[in-house]
């Protein structure tokens, strides 16, 4: 491995990779329909392929987060976390 | 059947609680897609609640409580203000219904102050105002208030140039995406 530092661009290291041939094959017509080469379709792939990945992960911390905010409560606890105040009626 | 790819919606602040506790796959599928949209008025309402409950708690249930309101805190999405836009609109609904089409909530041996309703009903309002300003879709899990904001709105459609109609989503019909 090696590693370059392009100008305006992210730091790159070479590798060798083992990829699914009809992947590479779909890489390949990708990058000549659009005269980039080999790496920048599959740099742009396993880009989209971590963002996906990292937005998965917030939403199940999310959906955890929000799970252990409503656990364990009564239904009258609940309605005070929804706005709604209930006081004894004798107070009133 | 109401699919989470065609959000963002925003949330209610009965519907967010209800949401997070059904066993419905509905929101995981959303998150994955969206993130929450919620009124600042929802998050005014979730932090009194919270700091209620605090304030109420036995010593050995402060920390529990505490830990609940991070989390809630921690799992925040997209909150919409209450800005000039919003305010506007929610002063045209509080206008065209100045009392709760409901009455108070009651609850065993308690019962629901007529001033909290009140306070209730107008932050339905804000509610509702945000999310005609965001032009999202409402989930809500409150029909008597928000049908009658919606109705309303619909009567008097000179006094909303360029919004609505207000789009209702009750959050019981997404327990029909239960897997």
């Amino acid at each position: 491995m090696s590693t370059q530092h392009r100008a305006g661009g992210s730091k790159k290291r070479r590798t060798t990779l083992t990829l699914p041939v009809d992947s590479l094959t779909q890489a390949e017509r990708i990058a000549r329909a659009r005269k980039v080469n080999l790496s920048t379709v599959i740099s742009e792939a396993i880009s989209e392929g971590l963002r996906l990945h990292a937005a998965l992960e917030r939403s199940e911390q999310v959906f955890s987060a929000y799970k252990n905010a409503f656990s364990g409560l009564t239904d009258d606890e609940m309605a005070i976390l929804d706005g709604i105040i209930l006081e004894p009626a004798s107070r009133r | 059947m109401v699919d989470p790819g065609s959000g963002p919606f925003l949330f209610d602040t009965s519907a967010e609680s209800w949401l997070a506790r059904t066993r419905s796959n509905w929101l995981r599928e959303y998150l994955s897609l969206h993130q929450l949209h919620i009124s600042a008025i929802t998050v005014l309402e979730r932090s009194r609640g919270y700091s209620l409950l605090y304030s109420s708690a036995p010593e050995n249930r402060k920390k529990k409580i505490e830990g609940m309101r991070v989390a809630w805190l921690s799992g925040l999405g997209r909150v919409w203000p209450l800005d000039g836009a919003v305010a506007v609109v929610a002063g045209e609904i509080m206008a065209l219904l100045p009392d709760p089409p409901t009455p108070p909530r009651r609850s065993h041996q308690l019962a629901e102050s007529r001033s909290e309703r009140l306070s209730r009903w107008r932050f339905d309002g804000m509610i509702a105002a945000t999310a005609l300003v965001a032009r999202l879709p409402l989930i809500h899990n409150n029909a008597a208030d928000f049908e009658a904001i919606r109705s309303a709105i619909e009567r008097s459609p000179g006094r909303f140039p360029d919004l609505g109609p207000l789009e209702l989503i009750r959050c019981r019909l997404l327990r029909e995406t239960v897997h």
